[in-house]
């Protein structure tokens, strides 16, 4: 009789099995709460990918090759230099580049193209292939403003079709940029 | 027999837990770890040219914040920099000597994130650039917003 009747309590018990959801729920609201709370997009920024080699000295070694000579030597690749001189604002105030002055005042965006059209024309000539960029900069210059310049140098094509990536930096003491290193 | 109806009436939380797994679910694949590694104080230059760094499966690239003082900041710790990227470069060193990888000309194959105010004059900036040359770092990549931030 009370083998019976545990038989058919069993068998009720087993027929009416729930899962108690209460608890998993508080467990997910839990770890929604926690994603919510942490959750931060992402900023959109992206990145100027540079190599930067250690600046070189700015006097160049004299080679006996010549440039344009059409006998199919190697020809040796040359670092264009630029100057950059700030004012006390950190703003540009004038820009070489090698000695000629390119942009003289704030560097707005008539100067940028300016500064873009200068650089196009010199890696436009096949004869000097520029492999590098070393920029001399007041360290008084903003970084922002410095970031435009980069942009520019990022810009120009190689003659192997790639973009210019190694830029080098050379710090110009205050108030001493105008005079070339 | 309706009393004993009503005490076991319950809700069916089941799509209830569905929803939430869902939502769980989409904030799990979009969290972003790697923004405790940023300051986002910084207010970065705008270049319409930047573009995301692909790191092609390479090694994790340092990555450094600067702010208008020059002061480092590395995963929301001011940090002192030579003594950061000194220690980093080691344990890369390491990290890739048992790995087997070789070090061409002591160049180590990891980028520098550099993550610049705007407003930083350019001596600090090199310091930071001059340090981790030193270090052996040649790959460098400048942040920059695509576009300015509406606040």
């Amino acid at each position: 009789m009370r083998h019976s009747q545990r038989r058919r309590r069993r068998q009720r018990d087993q027929g009416t099995v729930e899962l108690n959801l209460a608890a998993m729920l508080d467990m997910a609201f839990q770890l929604l709460t926690f994603f919510i709370l942490t959750f931060r997009p992402a900023p959109i920024e992206g990145q100027l990918a540079l190599n930067m080699p250690p600046p070189v000295p700015l006097t160049n070694v004299e080679s006996d090759q010549k440039f344009g000579d059409g006998t199919g030597d190697v020809l040796a690749m040359e670092t264009l230099h630029l100057h950059v001189v700030a004012d006390t604002q950190g703003d540009v105030r004038e820009l070489k580049v090698e000695s000629n002055s390119v942009v003289d005042g704030r560097l707005d965006e008539t100067n940028v193209h300016r500064l873009d059209r200068k650089l196009q024309s010199l890696f436009a000539v096949q004869q000097i292939p520029f492999d590098r960029i070393q920029i001399a900069v007041d360290g008084r210059l903003r970084y922002g403003e410095l970031m435009k310049i980069i942009d520019v140098c990022h810009r120009q094509h190689l003659p192997d079709g790639t973009t210019m990536q190694k830029i080098s930096f050379t710090e110009v003491e205050m108030g001493t940029a105008s005079s070339p290193q | 027999m309706s009393n004993h109806q009503i005490e076991r009436a319950e809700p069916n939380l089941t799509p209830l837990l569905d929803m939430v797994f869902q939502l769980i679910t989409f904030f799990m694949l979009v969290i972003n770890f790697k923004g405790a590694s940023l300051d986002l104080s910084l207010k970065l230059p705008v270049l319409g040219s930047a573009r995301p760094l692909d790191k092609h499966g390479k090694l994790e690239p340092l990555l450094l914040n600067i702010d208008t003082g020059g002061q480092v900041n590395a995963y929301g710790q001011q940090v002192d920099v030579e003594r950061y990227v000194s220690r980093e470069a080691r344990l890369l060193r390491e990290q890739l000597r048992l790995s087997g990888t070789p070090v061409d000309k002591g160049e180590l194959p990891v980028s520098v994130i550099i993550r610049a105010d705007r407003a930083a004059p350019f001596h600090l900036v090199n310091h930071v650039l001059k340090v981790c040359q030193d270090q052996g770092y040649r790959q460098f990549a400048l942040s920059a917003m695509s576009h300015e931030e509406k606040h």
